[in-house]
């Protein structure tokens, strides 16, 4: 039994524009099918019509064409923040809600959660309290519980988008358990970098409309398609669009082994990384000495740390949740005073100083714009440090930025109103107009597409260009190897590594033991003999190109 | 550390039914509203204490005293400025300073600080005290959702029993969105540590903007949540986890029907009018 979308356009008042415009398509049962496509496309109002949110719960808006399930069917979803959707103090009471809600028996509610821990090996988190879980821990325990309910379609809406790579892998097991299992999974999200070994089916929408339906192959074939929607693919799928402009009898591959194994086919294999002499000698604008931190409850977030931050640099923080990334950032800003140690900017200590104080030379700019954005339009949030800070700025300056990034026609705009990606992109655009030497970007990626990710990209370059500082903590690692020019890897409070780029990719056992991977082009090049390690696709793809047989 | 929430531990007061803490806090509110003495209600401090620590939970009843400690002084020094105004009602212990001073009209105003205005002062003061941290002694020790299942145990209807447990989980997370907020703005430049009065209450208007729209789209998620759930008021819930009496609650019991019972005594035998 398929789900159909049924020619269906919605808009949300009589007199609106369609946010959804003739939508034809249809769910397979027991299959996972992913939803893509830019922001403002349409998805999330499509959830809100599978789930009965539309018309249940908003009612205004005009809904035409149908999605025509049997009687009975049951939707769910799962959000991208468990937080909001788990209701219950432990985990087990959080499973047991909806069920409670559906008015199950006790020994049902008992065998089902039984099941579902079962199925997604939740087990050993059952006695926990929900608060204490990872994100990844959290959003697998949401699953569980929408699971326990026995949908009949389960929808994911962006599930790993504020998780680390730890947290990452654990939902994309639970998904391939879903697919195992046979349950029916929806999943709208437009990162496919997790997912594109367990996606079936996909359906790519533009502006309300559906411009692709097909199986994934197909999708990841279509390069036009893949940029015209924006979607973030995995960078294997990259690398293999680069390489079939070179090699017409390569085949689509989504795993590193898939593609060491073609590639090797392909080439004469490397004589291996030639040694490595650079040294990182850059003169330091941030240093901290012996910095320790320990909470009031007796966690140690950071012990001794000894970190030079150099001048002009992109420098990347690394390390899984709770290694103690931002709390080493919001040290460097001056949101936290250390236990003890000491950070100094230019040399001069800033324990002294007010975080308003130091953001005139350092900037912190934080992973949730809705914690940021405070201005009635986006011209006045946009220029927000610059009045704070007494920084002049011109008017020219400020066409220039909203028309380099698109935001023009938004100007007058309520900046709460505009996409996630757009709000993130608006705070740390604000920057741009302060006195700081050095920013501060604290997963800078979240809710962008892949439009937004080469915006930043090309901004980073611009503030480099400018003599400035940037440091960047994100767990999209292939985006972090891309910038980054050094790095410094922190492990449960503890500094593992600190030096340029070049050096950390060549110490895998780092990775091995913060159990993060290497991006992909860094790992072939490496298995695969190339002199010097790639960091992105274009250049994987040449050095590969001249070692074709 | 950790404000206004539970505290997660296996102590006495943990085990208990949260059915016996509601009427602990009951009984206490009553008690507290009701004896005025000094000594009685010392007692009943120091059997709070025993409490406490007996439950590991004393640093956060001195976090509670901490943020209560203007509340509390200002009520010490209200009380004692008022029985500036009037000699004590009983004859022994000291007096600091009598005077009548000249007032308007050429009236005269009495003046005597002694020891009773001190005396109540402290009594309210501590009153006040003892009737809040009875109320966080049960926040601290029982959780959102046992809260609900002990209301619904109470036959309060489920829509409040929820509505009370949903408070109860959302306090934390609008504490941490507004200091999450309060971080952000500094990190951009606004200043609210090194400013006066006038601008921090300033920069709390500003922080209340984005903290009210967090608010409204935490409320906008819930309820979306409730729905996904299937959460319907009007249809009959089951409950996995039950809650019953044990041998605990009649531990507490006693304990707290023998200390009730002291204070009384004490408050009948040494009671001094407030």
């Amino acid at each position: 039994m398929n789900y159909k979308v049924k020619d269906i356009s919605y808009r949300y008042s009589e007199d609106g524009k369609n946010v959804l415009n003739h939508v034809n398509f249809t769910i397979e049962q027991g299959k996972v099918t992913a939803i893509v496509g830019p922001s403002g496309c349409g998805k999330s109002t499509l959830i809100q019509i599978f789930s009965k949110v539309i018309p249940s719960l908003i009612m205004n808006g005009v809904l035409e064409g149908s999605f025509d399930m049997p009687e009975g069917t049951f939707v769910s979803v799962v959000s991208q923040t468990p937080e909001n959707q788990l209701f219950g103090y432990g985990v087990e009471d959080a499973i047991a809600f909806g069920m409670e809600n559906l008015g199950i028996s006790q020994e049902e509610i008992v065998e089902r959660m039984e099941y579902v821990l079962d199925l997604l090996n939740l087990q050993h988190l059952r006695n926990r309290s929900v608060a204490t879980l990872s994100g990844g821990q959290r959003q697998s325990v949401c699953i569980a519980s929408v699971l326990a309910m026995n949908p009949d379609i389960l929808i994911m809406d962006e599930p790993v988008s504020s998780l680390d790579p730890n947290g990452k892998l654990m939902v994309q097991s639970i998904l391939g358990q879903l697919r195992v299992s046979g349950t029916t999974t929806v999943l709208v999200d437009n990162n496919l970098v997790w997912s594109a070994d367990i996606v079936d089916h996909v359906i790519g929408l533009l502006d309300g409309e559906v411009v692709f339906d097909g199986t994934r192959d197909e999708f990841f074939r279509d390069f036009s398609l893949q940029k015209k929607l924006g979607v973030i693919i995995p960078q294997e799928v990259e690398i293999y669009r680069e390489l079939s402009k070179y090699f017409k009898e390569i085949d689509l591959f989504y795993t590193l082994e898939e593609a060491k194994t073609q590639i090797e086919q392909l080439i004469t294999k490397g004589s291996g990384l030639k040694s490595f002499s650079e040294s990182c000698s850059c003169a330091p604008i941030i240093t901290t000495h012996n910095l320790t931190k320990t909470f009031s409850d007796g966690f140690h977030a950071l012990m001794d740390v000894n970190a030079n931050l150099p001048v002009g640099q992109v420098i990347a923080i690394l390390g899984q949740n709770g290694s103690g990334k931002t709390t080493f950032v919001k040290h460097l800003n001056g949101l936290y005073k250390p236990t003890s140690g000491d950070v100094r900017y230019k040399g001069d200590s800033t324990l002294k100083k007010t975080v308003a104080q130091i953001s005139k030379d350092i900037i912190l700019v934080f992973q949730h714009p809705e914690h940021m954005l405070f201005e009635e339009t986006v011209e006045r949030e946009l220029t927000f440090c610059a009045r704070m800070q007494n920084v002049p700025f011109t008017e020219k300056q400020l066409e220039e930025v909203l028309n380099r990034y698109d935001l023009s026609d938004e100007r007058e705009t309520f900046p709460l109103n505009l996409s996630m990606g757009k709000k993130h992109m608006l705070t740390i655009l604000s920057v741009l107009f302060s006195s700081a030497d050095v920013i501060i970007l604290d997963e800078p990626t979240l809710g962008m597409d892949d439009f937004l990710v080469k915006d930043l990209e090309q901004m980073i370059h611009t503030l480099t260009a400018a003599g400035k500082t940037v440091v960047i903590i994100s767990h999209e690692i292939p985006l972090v190897f891309k910038l980054a020019d050094s790095a410094i890897l922190l492990n449960q409070g503890k500094k593992l590594f600190e030096g340029c780029k070049e050096e950390l990719s060549r110490k895998e056992e780092l990775f091995d033991a913060i159990h993060i991977a290497l991006p992909p082009v860094v790992a072939l090049s490496k298995s695969l003999g190339l002199e010097q390690i790639c960091y992105t696709v274009e250049e994987f793809a040449e050095k590969i190109k001249k070692l074709k047989k | 550390m950790d404000y206004l929430q539970y505290v997660d531990g296996n102590s006495l007061l943990h085990r208990l039914d949260p059915r016996t803490k509601f009427m602990f806090f009951v009984v206490m509110a009553v008690v507290t509203s009701v004896i005025k003495s000094g000594v009685a209600l010392l007692f009943l401090f120091g059997f709070f204490m025993i409490m406490w620590h007996i439950s590991h939970i004393q640093k956060y009843i001195l976090v509670l005293a901490g943020k209560l400690k203007v509340l509390l002084v200002f009520i010490f020094f209200l009380w004692l400025i008022l029985g500036l105004f009037e000699s004590p009602i009983v004859p022994y212990g000291p007096i600091f300073y009598k005077r009548l001073l000249p007032f308007i009209n050429g009236q005269e105003l009495y003046i005597c600080f002694d020891w009773y205005d001190l005396y109540k002062g402290g009594v309210y003061a501590l009153r006040i005290f003892l009737m809040i941290s009875s109320f966080y002694t049960v926040l601290l020790t029982t959780n959102f959702s046992e809260i609900i299942l002990g209301l619904r145990k109470w036959h309060i209807p489920y829509t409040v029993a929820f509505a009370i447990g949903l408070i109860f989980q959302i306090i934390p997370i609008v504490i941490s969105e507004l200091k999450a907020i309060m971080e952000a703005q500094s990190s951009r430049g606004l200043e609210i540590e090194d400013c006066g009065w006038m601008t921090k209450i300033k920069n709390y208007v500003t922080f209340s903007l984005p903290l009210l729209f967090r608010v409204i789209s935490k409320g906008q998620a819930i309820s979306l949540a409730m729905h996904y759930y299937q959460l319907d008021f009007k249809v009959h819930r089951t409950t996995y986890k039950g809650i019953k009496a044990t041998y605990y609650d009649a531990y507490f019991v006693i304990a707290n029907s023998l200390a009730i019972s002291i204070t009384i005594l004490l408050r009948i035998y040494f009671y001094i009018p407030v």
